[in-house]
């Protein structure tokens, strides 16, 4: 008879929280980047960020998903300016490359195109407040601000995406 | 803000394809053993540094304090009073611990009574030429007592061949009243002095010295000796009839300085024997009431004293480091800032 390994009862947290979190993470990421492939590569290289960190991952101070998508802004962050350095680079022999926005199966064309035409800033907000629902708190853990400041982008947020739909409708 | 756009948005959250929850899960799979527990707490363990570090410094303070000796042990006293005084070093005893005896003696015993508590004496040793030293300090319960002690002083150095050489009284009519006293009594009849001085009060402190004069009065009588030696060829030398007036006036010359160093080193030896035969006793006599300490006061005192000098420490590497400090902070805020300042534009941008 073959024994089962013996693994350490926290062994599968992380590929559990990357499992339960992984919709999170992309979602988080496409309306950040406007760019479902783009933010597939990024959700992939952000677990691979958490899992070197994972060891570092401490529950009492945040949640896995509020750590995850820290991780995930901060890679989103990253390649933002690696492509902004490249753009530079190339402006002049190539012009930017445009994105065919589609945020999510669904979505109504006005909606998807007022949310396109909002900033990097002002969607991500709107995901984690509207799209993955972080309380006021969490959401400012990911993105560095008070609760009050989280709010004050949100509003800020919505009522641009409101105008800019009514505008498309 | 519309409800029903909310609820569109909430509905319509994008799902990670297939493709990539496998690529996810194959990154998962090859996850690391968990580092110890105290790893995982980095930075919380920067926290613990300071707690340990208090720790730690009322801890030597408190081994260096409870080990610190405070009182002369009888070691000084036995090499003082052997003969190891030939080597010309001073050697003394200070009673540090006054105040013990102090507490020990009864506040309300006359000073006539108090002659038992016998003083703790480095004798001259006999034979040796030593200038000898000794301060006793001690305690009257009132002004009309150390007025007789004053008198007493004087009349115990002149029993014992010796005199006094000066006196301060000052007894004022409310107060602490004093008096300083020193005698000069011959070396041979000092202990039985220092014996009788110390029953006049309640002994504060003491402390002793004794100077070895032999070398020195030996080196004198040699070079005494020589001068003489010198002095008698000189003169022998004038004796001569053959003698030119010019060699005479030189040999005149070298007498009457060979008779000068004479003159100085007999003063000297005079002087060193002098020293010698008579003891210098500085007695000091005070009302002054002394607080007793106790032992675990003491000790206490002494772990003080030693978190005071950590503390000093500790505030000399802050004043110091404190710059740099203050520079490395601004040169993170400043990097901070300018981070920010760079996502911003970024999510502006995109």
């Amino acid at each position: 008879m073959t024994l089962p390994a013996r693994q350490p009862a926290w062994s599968a947290s992380f590929a559990a929280s990357a499992e339960e979190h992984l919709d999170d993470v992309y979602g988080y990421l496409v309306y950040l980047t406007r760019d479902r492939s783009l933010a597939e590569d990024l959700t992939a290289d952000t677990f691979e960020k958490a899992l070197r960190l994972w060891r570092r991952f401490d529950p009492a101070r945040a949640s896995a998903r509020t750590w995850l998508c820290q991780i995930a802004r901060t890679t989103a962050l990253d390649w933002f300016r690696s492509e902004e350095r490249r753009q530079k680079r190339e402006e002049r022999a190539a012009p930017p490359e445009q994105i065919d926005t589609v945020f999510a199966d669904g979505l109504s064309p006005d909606i998807e195109t007022a949310l396109a035409e909002l900033s990097a800033g002002e969607r991500e907000v709107i995901a984690l407040r509207v799209l993955l629902e972080l309380d006021g708190e969490e959401a400012a853990r990911v993105l560095g601000i008070s609760p009050t400041a989280v709010s004050t982008r949100l509003s800020r947020a919505l009522r641009k995406l409101e105008e800019k739909v009514s505008v498309h409708v | 803000m519309s409800e029903t756009l909310l609820d569109e948005i909430r509905a319509a959250k994008p799902a990670a394809p297939p493709a990539l929850r496998e690529r996810v899960r194959t990154i998962a799979a090859h996850e690391p053993a968990r580092a110890p527990f105290l790893a995982r707490f980095e930075r919380r363990r920067l926290l613990l540094v300071a707690p340990a570090a208090l720790v730690v410094a009322v801890v030597a303070a408190g081994v260096i304090g409870l080990s610190r000796d405070d009182v002369g042990g009888g070691s000084d006293q036995q090499a003082a009073s052997s003969g190891s005084s030939r080597t010309g070093v001073t050697h003394s005893l200070e009673a540090a611990g006054s105040a013990q005896d102090a507490a020990t003696a009864s506040p309300s015993a006359a000073p006539s009574s108090s002659a038992a508590q016998a003083p703790t004496t480095v004798a001259p040793v006999a034979g040796q030429l030593q200038r000898y030293q000794a301060e006793l300090s001690l305690r009257l319960d009132d002004v009309e007592a150390l007025s007789g002690a004053t008198k007493r002083a004087q009349q115990i150095a002149v029993a014992h061949g010796g005199s006094v050489s000066s006196l301060q009284y000052d007894a004022p009519a409310a107060g602490v009243g004093t008096a300083q006293i020193v005698l000069r009594i011959p070396t041979a009849r000092v202990q039985g002095a220092l014996a009788q001085l110390a029953a006049l009060g309640t002994i504060l402190g003491q402390r002793y010295g004794i100077e070895d004069l032999q070398q020195q009065a030996d080196s004198l009588q040699t070079q005494l000796e020589q001068a003489e030696r010198q002095i008698a060829q000189i003169l022998a030398q004038l004796g001569s009839p053959t003698l030119s007036d010019e060699n005479r006036a030189v040999l005149q010359s070298r007498l009457t300085s060979a008779r000068q160093k004479l003159t100085g080193l007999r003063e000297g030896l005079r002087s060193t024997n002098a020293d010698a035969r008579t003891a210098t006793v500085y007695l000091t006599l005070t009302t002054e009431e002394i607080q007793p300490a106790s032992e675990g006061g003491s000790r206490l005192d002494d772990i003080k004293d030693v978190l005071a000098w950590e503390g000093i420490a500790l505030l000399y590497a802050l004043v110091v480091a404190g710059p740099f400090l203050l520079l490395g902070l601004l040169v993170w805020l400043a990097l901070r800032l300018r981070r920010k300042q760079v996502e911003t534009r970024l999510l502006e941008q995109n």
